[in-house]
């Protein structure tokens, strides 16, 4: 590769590449995101090349591997360009037939492509299913186009074209400027505007100016910022080498989760493609600006994707949080000025210097503008990454792009802003979701987890599942959230087996207010919210569990598990997956769950195929009132 | 009586059949009288005795020879394995070192250089650590403090495989915690230890960040989605044939 030293050696590099791509007519893009590795894509992939190899259609056809396409529920995706066709699940037993029908021939497999389940219609184009159709990918939307161990790829489809313009054209005050209008709002959680935050680093008086992609994901339930960082890292790098130019630093870092290897495999891969192009590193396309980039890869701690733990970590620290009186836009590693960004917020910047802030803040709601990446996960048909215009609602997010709940169950709550959101309940469904509006109903945007829950979901559980996480996670250096998560826990330990009063439910609102108001850094302060937002949603389930009862029949010590005699065939399938040996009975005669060995494992309630075993909830008080009849 | 029947009287000396029968055999080819042979054997005899080589017996003392030998050997296979213990350990410092030029010494990469000295072996051993302090001046207190407060660094050795079942969000409301169970199950562990055989450790991680495939779990590099508990032990009982023959590897090589 040679070094671009002006606009116009990449505009020529950009039109060679576009003319090699058109030589060749058919393209088979096969999603290599880490859920279709999963599913073996790697496989598909290797069948495509031997089939196609075999049937002599190399000349004609190429094979790529891109980033993730977002439809994770129906992975192995493969679309074949330019006609988009787009096949589902597909496993190497089913290439041949798609090279032999759709490739040399040009006709469709049908049963490979998307059923719409209303009208029992197959949908060929992947932009008229349902789940791509209601959706706004501008972040996204390249990944399916891109393989991201190539460079090439992202420059034939106008990528470093706003690096060009804002390093040549523009003055960086002037980039400043359009991203301040543009009214981007940070997108890993607290949603403070970017273009503020540019501006109070780079008014900085201390020198040098630090960079930072934060791309520490550890909210449980989400994973856009892997698939962006996997899928497409030369935008991600393209924004950042923007946004250093506006704010005046030479010297970025790129924090990387410790758990998405992939994710640093392609980002090294693509910093060194940049390099040798001329993107990074000294006098970057002849405009004087000098700026380079390391990865810092994590070691699994949930607290360091906090601003200023995660400069602690960047100099070998440990990712501790410290008091914020000085921003750490003003100071922050070793002292010094540093702006720090969620991996979304910067993949944005290349596309409103594109298109100007106008274009920008056109999409959204009045005060947060743009698209959003949601992982729509949990009990929902069509799970994956959806990206939408603010101000959607929830309804349309959960049932025209995610399909409904499956098995027919009814939707219970939806959970947004990981850990330290909160539940939204079904009611309110109809909210239009930005990041104000999620606030005002108790929850949070957060970095983009939405998952959704069926009525099999005790909302207690959930709360007491965050606030141990949480706990798990508190790096225990103050007080009010090392000791209160913990005593959070004693409380709804105490909710979930029966043994509370209403004094437990009034001191565990009182103790989150004080940990909410007490706690040193976001995880402590938001860490309540789970507890705070079911208690205002769901106190009925608070309720019953104070009289013994789990109304979805989750917490272990609030259940006991009985066969119907009148349902069981006495196939004996339970009895013989019982872990404790806890079931007994003959053949032709129905099967006894012995209480005492029961451990609750729910091992025979999903083994029977005949619904026999049925969870019972109540029964718990209903022995205590026995005994003290019994007793008094 | 047997005994006494297979003894001869000669010339006054008790002799064995065996005894008798190499005489003759001696006598034969020698042409002299059965006395004669024996008589001069006799005087063979007593000169042996009167050159006091008789006590302690010629075997005996080369049996003594032999095991001062087999000591010997003994000796030179521990020095051995102590040398191979200690170029071992001189290796492992020496990969400790190509790490730390790699960052070229710089203080604020301890937390890289940790995570692949943790990659390299899946734990990271005292030595190591300890070289670590040295090169790049840090105090052991603060090696052992990143150590111990990030998840990904283990002070203990870990088993071949490591099991890591989410207890994400997603995974928690698709039935993770059965996994897990079933994960305990199979190995006859519970989470965070490892299998004796060192086959196995067996962790619950938060979020392992492929949400839509839940329940997941990961062995090594590799991702298992939608699992049910029955699939557990099919997946896990692969990776020990897998052990297996991993094994037979290491021996032919």
């Amino acid at each position: 590769m040679e070094k671009l030293k002006t606009a116009s050696d990449l505009e020529k590099l950009r039109k060679n590449l576009i003319n090699k791509k058109n030589s060749k007519n058919t393209v088979v893009s096969i999603c290599s995101g880490t859920g279709c590795q999963a599913y073996t894509s790697e496989n598909v992939v290797k069948a495509f090349i031997e089939e196609i190899k075999k049937q002599k259609l190399e000349n004609k056809v190429d094979v790529k591997r891109t980033g993730c396409h977002g439809f994770c529920e129906k992975g192995p995706v493969v679309v074949i360009y330019p006609k988009e066709i787009c096949y589902l699940q597909v496993k190497p037993a089913d290439v041949s037939e798609i090279v032999t029908q759709t490739l040399a021939q040009g006709k469709t497999v049908d049963r490979l492509l998307y059923t719409d389940k209303k009208t029992d219609k197959k949908i060929v184009t992947e932009s008229e299913i349902p789940f791509y159709k209601n959706q706004k990918r501008l972040i996204f939307g390249n990944n399916r186009r891109i393989d991201p161990k190539d460079i090439d790829d992202y420059i034939a489809l106008g990528g470093y074209k706003a690096l060009t313009k804002a390093l040549l054209e523009m003055k960086p005050t002037q980039v400043l400027d359009e991203v301040k209008n543009s009214n981007l709002r940070g997108r890993g959680g607290g949603g403070f505007p970017a273009g503020r935050k540019w501006e109070t680093t780079r008014n900085a008086s201390e020198t040098p100016k630090y960079v930072i992609v934060n791309c520490d994901e550890g909210d449980p339930g989400a994973y856009m910022d892997r698939s962006l960082m996997e899928g497409n890292p030369h935008s991600v790098i393209e924004g950042f080498i923007i946004g250093a130019y506006a704010i005046g630093s030479n010297q970025g870092y790129i924090y990387i989760r410790q758990e998405y290897p992939l994710a640093v495999e392609n980002t090294e891969q693509a910093i060194k493609q940049a390099r040798e192009y001329g993107f990074l590193g000294k006098n970057i396309l002849g405009s004087g600006f000098d700026f380079d980039i390391t990865i810092h890869r994590g070691a699994g701690a949930f607290v360091s994707g906090e601003s200023s733990a995660l400069m602690s970590a960047v100099e070998g620290c440990v990712g501790e949080p410290r008091s914020k009186y000085i921003h750490t836009a003003i100071s922050g590693v070793w002292n010094k000025p540093t702006c720090l960004n969620n991996v979304e917020t910067w993949a944005n910047v290349p596309f409103i210097i594109n298109n100007g802030s106008k274009w920008f803040s056109d999409i959204g709601t009045k005060d947060s503008k743009g698209t959003k990446i949601f992982s729509l996960v949990g009990n929902v048909n069509n799970t994956g990454l959806v990206e939408v215009p603010m101000g959607i609602t929830l309804r349309e997010i959960i049932y025209d792009i995610g399909g409904g709940i499956p098995n027919g169950k009814k939707l219970k709550a939806v959970q947004t802003g990981g850990p330290s959101g909160g539940c939204i309940p079904e009611n309110l469904l109809d909210l239009h979701v930005d990041f104000d509006e999620l606030s005002k109903v108790g929850s949070m945007m957060g970095s983009g987890g939405m998952i959704v829950m069926d009525e099999d979901t005790c909302m207690v559980d959930v709360a007491r599942y965050f606030v141990n996480f949480l706990a798990d996670e508190s790096c225990g250096k103050c007080i009010p959230c090392r000791e209160g998560l913990r005593h959070m826990i004693q409380i709804l330990d105490k909710i979930t087996s029966g043994d509370a009063t209403e004094k437990d439910i009034e001191l565990l609102q009182e103790l989150s207010e004080v940990v909410q108001m007490a706690s040193l850094c976001a995880l402590g302060q938001t860490a309540p919210n789970p507890i705070l937002s079911t208690l205002k949603y769901f106190r009925n389930e608070y309720e019953a569990h104070l009289r013994g009862e789990c109304p979805a029949k989750v917490c272990k010590p609030l259940i006991t598990y009985y066969i119907d005699p009148k349902k069981c065939k006495a196939c004996g399938l339970c009895l013989k997956n019982c872990p404790t040996n806890a079931i007994t009975g003959q053949k032709k005669e129905p099967h006894v769950i012995h209480i005492e060995k029961c451990t609750k494992c729910g091992t025979c309630f999903d083994v029977c195929k005949f619904d026999a075993v049925v969870k019972k909830t109540g029964e718990k008080n209903k022995n205590k009132k026995e005994k003290t009849i019994v007793a008094g | 009586m047997a005994k006494e029947k297979n003894k001869t009287d000669f010339v006054g000396v008790r002799l064995t059949k065996e005894q008798t029968k190499a005489l003759s055999k001696l006598q034969k080819n020698s042409e002299l009288s059965k006395t004669d042979v024996l008589l001069r054997g006799l005087e063979i005899l007593s000169e042996y005795y009167a050159l006091g080589l008789d006590r302690p017996p010629l075997n005996m003392e080369l049996k003594k020879l032999e095991q001062e030998a087999i000591h010997h050997l003994n000796e030179l296979k521990k020095i051995k394995q102590k040398e191979d213990a200690v170029k071992q350990l001189v290796q492992e410092l020496k990969d400790v070192d190509q790490i730390i030029d790699e960052y070229n010494g710089e203080k604020s990469a301890l937390i890289q250089i940790l995570l692949k000295i943790q990659a390299k072996n899946s734990w990271l051993p005292k030595p190591a650590l300890l070289w670590v302090s040295e090169r790049l001046d840090i105090p052991m207190s603060q090696i052992l403090n990143i150590a111990t407060f990030y998840k990904a660094f283990s002070l203990e050795p870990r088993g071949k495989h490591l099991v890591r079942v989410c207890l994400g969000t997603a995974c928690h409301v698709r039935g993770g915690p059965k996994i897990l169970q079933a994960a305990e199950q199979f190995l006859g562990i519970k989470s965070g230890e490892t299998t004796s055989d060192f086959k196995f450790t067996l962790e619950s991680v938060n979020c392992l960040g492929c949400c839509a495939l839940g329940p997941v779990m990961m062995v090594d590099e590799e991702y298992h989605g939608k699992l049910t508990p029955s699939k557990v032990g099919d997946i896990l009982s692969d990776y020990q044939k897998d052990t297996k023959k991993v094994e037979e590897k290491i021996i032919a090589q």
